[in-house]
């Protein structure tokens, strides 16, 4: 599975990389890179079983440690 | 500019009509409102359209500008961009809630496919529609709402025989908070997302036309309300305590044993209004991003996003049941900032400042 993860990645960053440099837009690639490194570990890590931690749950944390300051 | 497409005040009045329905094909978080759901959707309209006032009277102040240009020429090119990441994080996180929240609704229905198959369809297919711009999500919503229209009104039609008016009685025995809790909690769902549409704004191409979508979210709390209201006819006292009530309300159908099973046409309509629905929060997500790092194009950041919703999608909630809690409980408060109080703020910093002032040059 995490063969099939990097092989997806690897194929899908070839053309935008190629297009990114031939229209010499660095700091475009830079921010694709970026983001893109930002998505492949997050996507291997899940792969690989790793909880990662939830927005969602952060969220309902703040939520509730803000209602708490009011009552 | 980095989008080149332009849509009309018609088009965008779809795109509202969408953004407004989409989740309600499947889920209203009414619970507290019980049998009175569908009164408590047209008074979350109520809401809305204060919501909505407000966003459009600032993207009329600012008719060239996204929110991230607004952020910056009101709060400052330091604090503006803070406002903005923070909006950027919102609209990301609410196109992987949707994504979630289908992808969640087809593993019911097909149980032994793994819930990443319907993600990566689904965030792929939104990918292609963000990469070809505003223009085609539009034009996408202009062949999708007739049919919605059409899919609603037939199912009534057919439900008729079913319906129990009575189950919609008594009015007066949800207590008043618990009643405007579902208003508020239906309004931050439904209607208060409209609010990414102040990155829309600018491509429109007669900005003083935008409250033409009015209409939209008067059809579109009618449907509603209505198919909420038949929903409680039907299905009675196991309505307000099913999970997909809209979907259970369609298996109901059986006309002389012919014409069953039509849930499948609720199904086909939610992947199509969630498949706009993500659009316009990952275009909304891609396009602010490259404006606030002031990118040529936001074309290479559309991939990699898509990985980021899915992932998001997949690590914010472990079941449905988790996500429906989500919307009913927290996403009412977590999107109050969003929805009315930095448009409010922005709107009246803006207006104590004198802003925008003199046009000279103005950029999106």
């Amino acid at each position: 599975m995490i063969a099939l993860v990097i092989l997806a990645f690897s194929l899908a960053v070839i053309p935008e990389t190629l297009s990114l440099i031939k229209k010499k837009y660095w700091r475009e690639l830079a921010v694709f890179a970026a983001i893109y490194l930002a998505a492949f570990i997050s996507s291997v890590l899940l792969t690989l079983g790793y909880e990662l931690p939830s927005p969602a749950k952060g969220t309902e944390s703040l939520i509730k440690w803000v209602f708490s300051l009011f009552t | 500019m980095l989008e080149k497409g332009k849509i009309s005040a018609v088009q965008l009045a779809y795109v509202v009509f969408i953004l407004i329905t989409s989740l309600s094909v499947i889920f209203v978080p009414a619970q507290p409102a019980k049998h009175l759901a569908w009164l408590a959707l047209l008074g979350a309209l109520g809401e809305g359209l204060l919501f909505f006032y407000v966003c459009t009277t600032l993207a009329q102040k600012f008719p060239d500008k996204t929110l991230i240009g607004i952020n910056d020429a009101v709060f400052g090119p330091l604090l503006g961009k803070l406002v903005s990441l923070a909006f950027l994080w919102y609209f990301i996180q609410i196109a992987s809630y949707n994504l979630r929240a289908i992808a969640d609704f087809f593993a019911t229905l097909f149980p032994e496919t793994p819930i990443v198959v319907f993600l990566l369809f689904l965030v792929l297919t939104s990918a292609s529609a963000v990469r070809n711009g505003i223009e085609v999500i539009a034009r996408c919503s202009v062949l999708i709402v007739p049919l919605l229209i059409f899919n609603y009104l037939f199912d009534d039609i057919l439900l008729i025989k079913d319906m129990d008016f009575s189950s919609l009685l008594p009015l007066g025995d949800v207590p008043l908070t618990d009643f405007l809790k579902s208003v508020h909690a239906i309004n931050s769902v439904q209607y208060g997302e409209t609010v990414v549409l102040l990155m829309v704004y600018p491509f429109l191409s007669n900005i003083k036309k935008a409250r033409v979508s009015v209409a939209a979210f008067i059809i579109a709390a009618a449907l509603m309300a209505g198919s909420a209201a038949r929903n409680t006819a039907v299905l009675g006292s196991l309505g307000p305590i099913t999970t997909y009530t809209t979907f259970q309300t369609i298996r109901v159908i059986n006309i002389g044993e012919f014409l069953t099973r039509l849930e499948i046409l609720i199904a086909v309509a939610f992947i199509f209004m969630a498949f706009i629905k993500i659009s316009v929060f990952y275009y909304a997500s891609v396009l602010g991003l490259a404006q606030l790092l002031k990118l040529r194009t936001y074309l290479p950041l559309v991939l990699p996003s898509a990985v980021l919703i899915t992932v998001f999608s997949i690590i914010n909630f472990t079941s449905a049941i988790e996500a429906m809690h989500f919307t009913s409980e927290t996403y009412p408060y977590y999107s109050l900032p969003f929805q009315i109080g930095l448009p409010l703020f922005t709107l009246v910093i803006a207006k104590v400042r004198g802003l925008p002032g003199k046009k000279k040059g103005l950029s999106p």
